[in-house]
């Protein structure tokens, strides 16, 4: 297997039959967030995205650009849990949230702008996203988490 | 638009996209290197426009592969959430069963000493 730079731009999709509203409230509530994203205790308010350990060390601290219930929510990245990936430039991550007749959504996550942080790229690449987006699914259809 | 058609389960649709050599040889560049054009992706191949085309819409189709307009080009970018839900709903489910029967065989042939 070569290696490979991880990409500055990645794009994440899946179906996920919830309502839109459900899956807002999954992203943007930390007694949702703390069941599928590692543990974090993610809150996200109209102009600031919180991210927290069960103990309360601050995980992410960034900024809200886009916050439009239960459609689009755009905020910064940056992973203070690690001094390494704390030092790279933020970057930045879409969450969208197409819902069709049936009650069942499209969630497509972006995230890019990642150009000035190439550890924090190859650290969300591949099992990271994919096993929050994932799990976020096992979550929200089972009622159940995925590990654990 | 969205689209679901819950008749045919998305299994059935990475399942099909990946028993091709050529579309896991296209899923191979675009790890490499996604974000690329048709016709970039046709450069790298011993294959028609068409060809390429025919199988980056079965890709699309299953999931796999996740189309973006930037002004007059569309991109085409890999989505690995597919294959991680193969992974989730598959492979560790029977990995786990293997694992635990290769630690009970172990326990049951160590207690018999």
């Amino acid at each position: 297997m070569t290696t490979t730079i991880a990409q500055t731009t990645q794009v994440y999709q899946v179906f996920i039959k919830a309502s839109a509203d459900q899956i807002w409230e999954a992203i943007t509530k930390p007694e949702w967030t703390a069941r599928y994203f590692h543990g974090a205790r993610i809150t996200v308010t109209p102009d600031h995205y919180d991210s927290r350990s069960a103990d309360g060390d601050v995980w992410g601290d960034s900024a809200v650009e886009v916050f439009d219930p239960p459609r689009k929510l755009v905020h910064g990245w940056r992973s203070l849990y690690d001094p390494e990936l704390a030092a790279e430039d933020e970057s930045r991550v879409t969450w969208e949230i197409e819902e069709d007749e049936s009650g069942v959504c499209l969630l497509t996550v972006t995230h890019d702008r990642l150009e000035g942080a190439p550890k924090t790229a190859v650290g969300v690449s591949g099992a990271g996203w994919t096993g929050v987006i994932s799990a976020l699914k096992t979550l929200l259809e089972t009622g159940e988490p995925l590990y654990g | 638009m969205v689209t679901y058609d819950p008749d045919v389960t998305d299994d059935d649709q990475v399942f099909k996209a990946l028993a091709d050599p050529t579309r896991r040889h296209l899923l191979d560049r675009l790890f490499e290197r996604d974000g690329r054009t048709l016709t970039e992706l046709e450069s790298e191949l011993e294959m028609t426009r068409f060809g390429v085309m025919k199988h980056l819409r079965v890709l699309e189709d299953a999931g796999l592969v996740v189309t973006r307009r930037q002004g007059r080009e569309k991109l085409h970018f890999l989505n690995l959430v597919p294959i991680r839900l193969i992974h989730d709903r598959w492979i560790d489910k029977y990995a786990e069963r293997q694992v635990s029967a290769l630690s009970e065989l172990k326990t049951r042939l160590e207690g018999r000493r």
